[in-house]
């Protein structure tokens, strides 16, 4: 029932604004993927061309195989569970979980067996009488997300469910959507602008930046070896160094001796002023008499988190500041210590032009 | 703060004495068997009686005027939600521009006179759809203009504290109809301010006066200015019966809002 989804091409502009350019992307059988981006960039647009609520300028959209852009919104077997709270505040949980199969004139026996499965899955069988406003944020996206499965949707797309909840309650029901959907297997849309958030629940990261793709991959690939700049930036924390490019395998620190190694990063780098754009956890802090060319600093602020601590080095001489991550148990140094940082650059990212 | 507050209970009591004071004058007028050079307050509990109501009710030409105005009113507070309900809550969804059309549009009865609009209107239609002009239910379409000032508040209200946009593209999603989406998630989600603006439809039916007398349709406040010669006590007891109504209307109407809302 379920099939591969499939945007090819879109485009999509409201007046001047370009919110989708040439969108191609598709999504496997009972995968979640995540389309992730700054506000503004296009994910809600992309569910909405998919859902049916905005038409497409160009390309087309299709599931198994079929464009499905000829048929109107609520035709097209698609499940959605909004941002904003989206229960009929009229109606009960009850009566919400019934709306979708009141409309395919399913009987009653059949909607209430349904709907009693829907409330174990989602975990609130004791709130089937109540109405919308007499239960909490989270319950609502929950019992929203039992209400778009009721009527067994070909694909699941879900706008930024979590946005209007706390910290906690937020971590909770994106682990019971995780868990629902491995479950029910449906192809699924997820979109969100917290990276940790997309980082923790997908098979798959599409990273947008107004209306375009930067990179579709795994969590761990989007993370560990950013296309762009961008998804360098967006995803996760980096540091931002100033460089000058030597050779294809080594690069200075700007106004600084030391040179570091650029074997990878520094494939299709030109030479001159360049930026390298290095995440905490690939500098190090090693000892001064480390084999690996390394640069001589200050730790400024050190910060505590739990399993991992960072620090923040000046390096001497440049003032520029490198933040270094590493595990609480290697972090023995304290403010004011002189230490040595050096540079694994494997999966690090060059960018042009000086900061 | 204190001289405020005096100074608001001032206007109050003179606001309340300037209405009440002719209530209580018509009152007794309509409903004491007393001639009114007569009336003092020495005999303000002497002979009340219900008569003179009972009276007009049984006369064949109030029972056809007020039959008249009740189905005006009806049907009047029908069309203005049916052609009101859709175009709004499309208004909402799709733009703003057309919304504050609807808004301007709706203030227009305040700035056209009723005796502009009749002449209009019977212009437009006496060579057309004079069918239109001589079935007194050529007033309907004219009553929803008229009433339209209170009717489209009373509905914008409404609309405007609701997320519509989510809740229309929840109903579609789930396969639901345009049709099916106002009837089972719009109606009932505003139905505090579909009642207010049928309760100020009626109010403003049963009350209309001027586009009823140039477009001479025997409608109850038509009567009830005619009768007012040869059976005056039976006009100003008639007259207050539908004050009540009115207020009735408008009290519950303002109670549902509230119900609703908590
Ligand atoms: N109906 C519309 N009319 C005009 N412009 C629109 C409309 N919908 C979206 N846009 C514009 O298109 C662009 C993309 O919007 P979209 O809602 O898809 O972004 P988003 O990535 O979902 O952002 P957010 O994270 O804030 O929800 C934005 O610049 C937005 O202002
Ligand atoms: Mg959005």
């Amino acid at each position: 029932m379920t099939g591969k989804v499939a945007f090819s091409n879109v485009s999509k502009s409201f007046g001047a604004v370009k919110a989708l350019v040439e969108f191609s992307l598709s999504i496997d059988e009972g995968e979640l993927l995540t389309l992730l981006g700054p506000s503004g960039c296009g994910k809600s647009t992309a569910l909405r061309v998919a859902a049916g609520f905005e038409t497409p300028d160009s390309g087309d959209v299709s599931i198994g195989g079929t464009s499905i852009l000829s048929l109107p919104a609520n035709k097209r077997g698609i499940g959605m569970v909004f941002q904003n709270y989206s229960l009929f505040p009229h109606l009960t949980v009850t009566q919400n979980l019934e709306f979708g199969m009141r409309v395919r004139n399913i009987s009653r026996d059949k909607r209430s067996a349904r709907v009693g499965e829907l409330l174990e899955l989602v975990r609130l069988s004791g709130l089937s009488d109540r109405y919308p406003h007499q239960i909490s944020g989270g319950q609502q996206q929950r019992v929203a997300l039992a209400r778009a499965l009721a009527v067994e949707p070909r694909v699941l797309l879900l706008d930024e469910p979590l946005s209007s909840l706390d910290a906690t309650v937020r971590i909770e029901v994106r682990e019971e959507i995780r868990r629902i959907q491995r479950a029910s297997g449906i192809a699924t849309i997820f979109v969100t602008h917290d990276q940790e958030e997309a980082l923790a629940i997908s098979d798959r990261i599409c990273v947008m930046s107004i209306g375009r793709i930067e990179q579709v991959g795994a969590p761990d690939v989007v993370y560990r070896s950013p296309a762009t700049e961008f998804v360098a930036r967006f995803v996760g924390k980096v540091n931002d160094i100033e460089i000058e490019v030597l050779s294809s395998t080594k690069a200075r620190l700007h106004g600084h001796s030391q040179e570091i190694e650029i074997a990878s990063a520094g494939k299709n780098a030109g030479l001159g002023a360049a930026r390298l754009l290095i995440r905490p956890e690939d500098v190090q802090i090693v000892r001064p008499d480390s084999a690996r060319p390394n640069v001589r600093g200050t730790v400024k602020t050190i910060n505590f988190g739990g399993a991992t601590t960072t620090a923040d080095v000046e390096i001497s001489g440049t003032g520029h500041l490198v933040r270094v991550a590493d595990s609480t148990r290697n972090m023995r140094y304290r403010v004011g210590d002189s230490v040595h940082i050096a540079f694994d650059t494997e999966r690090a990212l060059l960018a042009r032009g000086g900061a | 703060m204190r001289r405020g507050r005096a100074g608001a209970w001032l206007v109050l009591v003179v606001v309340f004495v300037y209405y009440l004071v002719p209530m209580i004058a018509m009152t007794r007028f309509a409903f004491q068997r007393i001639p009114v050079i007569k009336l003092s307050f020495g005999n303000l509990f002497d002979k009340w009686t219900i008569a003179p109501l009972i009276e007009t009710f049984k006369e064949p030409e109030f029972r056809s005027s007020a039959s008249l105005s009740v189905q005006l009113a009806i049907a009047t507070a029908a069309l203005t939600l049916i052609l009101l309900v859709p175009t709004m809550a499309v208004a909402h969804l799709r733009s703003k521009r057309m919304r504050r059309m609807i808004e301007l549009s709706s203030t227009l009865p305040f700035v056209v006179p009723a005796i502009a609009l009749v002449v209009g209107f019977a212009g437009a239609f006496r060579e057309t759809l004079p069918m239109f002009i001589r079935s007194p239910f050529g007033l309907v379409p004219l009553y929803v203009i008229t009433a339209l000032p209170f009717t489209h508040r009373a509905l914008e209200n409404g609309l405007a504290a609701l997320d519509l946009r989510t809740l229309v593209d929840a109903s579609q999603s789930l396969g639901a109809t345009w049709y099916r989406t106002v009837v089972f998630v719009i109606v009932p989600n505003i139905r505090a301010s579909i009642a207010t603006a049928a309760f100020l439809a009626l109010t403003v039916v049963l009350g209309e006066f001027t586009i009823a007398s140039l477009l001479l349709k025997n409608t109850l406040p038509l009567y009830l200015s005619y009768s007012q010669g040869q059976n005056p006590q039976g006009s100003f007891a008639v007259g207050l019966v539908l004050i009540l109504i009115s207020t009735i209307f408008v009290a519950s109407s303002n109670r549902l809002g509230k119900v609703v809302r908590s």
